[in-house]
């Protein structure tokens, strides 16, 4: 599945790496990066739960 | 009565700020709207008509479309009694009032503060400052809650962040209470609406125009040095612009926070058993906060106006129209929250709107869940008792749901450690 952190709208609130944390990390920089360049369906609920969750609303997720 | 009047379309009341000073949110009149009419053409005296949006879904729908729906120039329905128009020019340029792409730009100068990481290091100071209060209110058995604890913190800290020395901080508290409070008569000093705004705004931007002189001669690491050293595209920030962000910080840092703590107090009050479980679990502090938070809603709603003509909800919204979104009929929202009308601290999930979603979502959302999170946890070790001793006073104002004051009778514990 396609994830996508648009990172101009990204400012680290950690909502993605508490929902989903195999697949999102907050690092120093206040970002959020990717843990698995396409994560496999049986994480789709949390990630979409990050995506929903995101304060910034700054996560896609593709099929 | 008007409690026991049928509601309608044609008589309910969700904006005039006399409704909010004497009867609280209007949840009733949000709970009609949200089944009946969750897009409603709203029109009231002395302000310009908007479509009232009510749910959940539709208000993260809006804040998720920042170029389509801005928030320049109409930042809030403010009514205003006197009938007298708006100003042509806005007093203040900030991060309400901007739109993409400004309003990253401006942002991204102080947002590595205020994210978990970036707050986390505040601890022991708000610690310290709760602890402080309490210690000042200890002897009394009767306190005004506002006066005496929940306006004390978020001044402090904010006033500690932004640098301001300890005997100036009573003028920002002036400031806000003028900025927020500006229909309320408690506030206005003898003055109308506009003096008592403009009285307020002029005195805060003279003082930061000579914090931020003396930050450029010499930086620190508050956040006062941070905006009046940072560089837009290689230049310093214009001086308007400049003024205007600590007119944002200042006013936005004190009145929300204030009023979840007193509210949230209150509902305590009014839930003993709620209280009682936290006491017997100091673990659900966190989610205690996020069901304060929900359930205060401090702020009752921003606008935004359409730039392009569009659809929401099935109600078609033409380019130029204003739409209001109230968040505390979202956090209220049956559709979301089972239960909506009931304070309870264990509640999971709760994906409240309290502090926005999307490009504006709230700046300092993790300061304040931090603040909270201390001034609670420190009211759970030190208030051994507590009950109202009078009625409370709310402000008049339908932007800020705000307490006044809370007499309160207790019993406050010295510091165990």
């Amino acid at each position: 599945m396609k994830v996508v952190i648009d990172l101009k709208l990204c400012e680290g609130n950690m909502r993605c790496q508490e929902a989903a944390p195999e697949v999102f990390e907050v690092r120093e920089d206040d970002h959020s990066h990717l843990l698995l360049e396409n994560p496999p369906e049986r994480l789709r609920e949390q990630i979409e739960r990050a995506a929903r969750l995101c304060p910034r609303q700054a996560i896609t997720v593709g099929k | 009565m008007a409690a026991a009047q049928e509601l309608s379309l044609d008589n309910l009341d969700i904006i005039g700020p006399r409704h909010y000073e004497d009867n609280g949110y209007p949840h009733r009149e949000w709970a009609y709207l949200r089944k009946h009419k969750p897009i409603f053409w709203c029109e009231y005296p002395h302000t310009d008509p908007f479509w009232a949006i009510t749910k959940h879904a539709d208000i993260i729908q809006i804040s998720k479309q920042p170029n389509l729906f801005h928030n320049f120039p109409r930042l809030l329905v403010m009514p205003l009694e006197s009938g007298m128009p708006p100003a042509e020019e806005p007093p203040f340029r900030h991060l309400l009032n901007m739109d993409p792409p400004d309003h990253g730009e401006y942002r991204s100068i102080v947002s590595s503060n205020f994210t978990p990481r970036g707050v986390s290091h505040l601890r022991a100071e708000i610690e310290d400052i709760m602890g402080k209060v309490l210690d000042d209110a200890m002897g009394r058995e009767n306190l005004d809650f506002v006066i005496d604890i929940s306006s004390k913190v978020p001044l402090d800290v904010i006033a500690a962040l932004l640098g301001v020395p300890q005997k100036d901080r009573e003028l920002l508290f002036q400031w806000t209470n003028a900025v927020i409070g500006v229909l309320d008569p408690e506030f206005q000093a003898g003055g109308d609406v506009d003096s008592t705004f403009d009285r307020a705004r002029l005195g805060l931007f003279q003082y930061f125009i000579n914090l931020t002189e003396e930050r450029i001669k010499q930086p620190t690491n508050d956040i006062t040095s941070i905006v009046a050293n940072a560089k837009m595209n290689g230049a310093p920030m214009p001086q308007f612009e400049m003024l205007s962000y600590f007119l944002l910080l200042v006013v936005a840092g004190n009145e929300t926070t204030r009023n979840a703590t007193t509210g949230g107090l209150l509902a305590f009050i009014e839930n003993p058993g709620e209280w009682d479980k936290l006491k017997k679990n100091p673990g659900l502090l966190k989610s205690a906060v996020e069901e304060i938070v929900r359930w205060t809603s401090p702020v009752i709603q921003f606008a935004r106006t359409a730039t392009a003509d569009t659809e929401v909800h099935g109600q078609k919204i033409k380019k130029g129209e204003s739409v209001c979104l109230f968040y505390p009929s979202a956090n209220r929202d049956e559709d979301v929250f089972d239960e909506p009308n009931r304070f309870n601290i264990s509640r999971d999930p709760n994906p409240h709107l309290a502090f926005g979603i999307g490009e504006h979502f709230c700046l300092g959302a993790h300061l304040a869940r931090l603040e909270l999170e201390v001034i609670f946890g420190q009211l759970l070790k030190r208030l051994e008792h507590v009950e109202q001793a009078g009625p409370i006073a709310r402000l008049r104002s339908s932007f800020v749901g705000g307490i006044k004051h809370m007499p309160i009778k207790c019993k406050i514990a010295p510091a165990s450690d």
